[in-house]
């Protein structure tokens, strides 16, 4: 499952430290050390830019005065580039007047520390500007995740999707996009209550995560319906994996009614060679073709298709 | 170009920081490079490169306190200030001398 958004990047964050002065590198790498960072350090300004660029830290400490460039034009520049906008930027510097501070921080700095700064308090400030860092990554992951399974959600996979068929198109790479709806799901609620439904809606998107690969896309689609993008999959491949899912739901005891088995409906379709140019929706609408022929023929199966075959393929089910 | 003047007496400055296990080898690694720094500092002053020494007493004032050295930090900002306000208004570089040997002379107390 790619990128799997149960899982937290537990690597010490990344400081880069933007200073001519080998004195204030040395300095702070000592006082750090203990500190849960790794600190990474650039001589002057366009170096400084270079690393930002390529290591993408946590946080930047910029220092205002250095003589290959201005300070403020780097920290513009770090606030122009997509790449690095993001990125808190903390300013030290040894000049210190009101205006160059309101400066700094019009420019988009999240504090100003001024030199020779006190490394207790540099330390506390950077930890707090972390912590916030760490807050809006995360509010940003949230907005796209599903609370109740940990999924991605909907409008998360509308953009991703629109995005594997276009780079499939762009490099003829196979891609399959499958649809799943669990059956009888209602009456999971209606009979043993709510909480029993939640448990069932879990253990399913728990089930798909570990049965799909690293860069399969798993999303909740709906209710009880779910969606997964399998790049540089075809139709056949897919199928076996779906086969393989619908199996191991179908074998699943479920601790709260272990007589009552829970099974799954899944529409897939899929291309072997970059389907041209064919809309995201329009794939949307097959799958969804799909699943209802899957629903029709007695639920708990596969039904595929490739999507230039006029006709779906039955599936073992 | 004359030598910079030798100490003023033996009161050694200690570091802050001299018995910080932390900090202890970068302490000593700063005091063993202050010889650099005062030859700079003197030949920048003797070669009337005020910008250069400028920048060196920026340097100064933003790095030794974090080494300990609060006082040579103070010395090295009033000397920074000072060399700043020289061209607005329109001092002589001369009157500065007493602030330029009072850095030097603090520098090369300076001990680990």
């Amino acid at each position: 499952m790619t990128p799997d958004p149960l899982q937290r990047d537990d690597a010490p964050p990344l400081v880069l430290l933007i200073d001519d002065s080998k004195e204030v590198h040395r300095l702070l790498r000592a006082r750090l050390r203990n500190e849960a960072v790794r600190l990474i350090g650039a001589n002057g300004g366009i170096e400084g830019l270079k690393m930002a660029r390529e290591h993408g830290p946590a946080i930047v400490l910029l220092d205002l005065n250095m003589p290959d460039v201005d300070g403020f034009e780097v920290l513009r520049a770090l606030k122009d580039d997509p790449a690095t906008v993001n990125t808190p930027v903390i300013v030290l510097s040894g000049l210190a007047t009101t205006q160059d501070k309101v400066a700094a921080f019009d420019l988009g700095a999240v504090d100003y520390v001024t030199k020779p700064f006190d490394l207790t308090e540099l330390r506390a400030r950077l930890r707090s500007s972390l912590k916030i860092h760490e807050l809006l990554t995360m509010l940003a992951q949230r907005a796209q995740i599903d609370g109740m399974t940990g999924l991605w959600n909907r409008t998360f996979f509308n953009s991703r999707w629109a995005e594997e068929v276009s780079r499939s198109a762009r490099h003829d790479r196979p891609l399959s996009l499958a649809m799943f709806d669990l059956d009888d799901f209602k009456s999971v609620n209606d009979t043993f209550g709510h909480p029993a439904g939640d448990a069932v809606l879990q253990g399913f998107a728990s089930l798909l995560a570990h049965q799909c690969r690293q860069s399969d896309v798993v999303c909740r689609f709906g209710g009880e319906e779910f969606t997964l993008i399998m790049p540089d999959t075809a139709p056949d491949d897919a199928k076996i994996l779906l086969d393989r899912i619908r199996a191991s739901l179908e074998g699943t005891r479920w601790p709260r009614h272990p007589e009552r088995v829970v099974t799954v409906s899944i529409g897939v379709v899929g291309t072997s060679d970059g389907a041209g140019s064919v809309e995201p929706s329009l794939w949307l609408e097959r799958a969804d073709a799909n699943l209802y022929r899957a629903k029709e023929q007695g639920r708990n199966r596969v039904v595929a298709s490739d999507l230039s075959a006029p006709a779906p393929r039955l599936a073992a089910g | 170009m004359a030598d910079a003047p030798s100490p003023s007496d033996d009161h050694p400055i200690i570091s802050e920081f001299a018995d910080d296990p932390e900090m202890v080898e970068l302490v000593r690694l700063y005091v063993s490079e202050m010889p650099e720094r005062v030859r700079n500092i003197w030949s920048a002053w003797q070669g009337g490169q005020i910008e250069s020494l400028t920048r060196l007493a920026h340097q100064l004032k933003g790095a030794s306190a974090g080494y300990g050295f609060g006082q040579i930090g103070e010395a090295a900002a009033r000397l920074e200030a000072s060399l700043r306000a020289l061209e607005s208004e329109g001092e002589s570089a001369n009157d500065l001398d007493p602030q330029v040997r009072a850095l030097v002379d603090l520098c090369e107390r300076a001990r680990g």
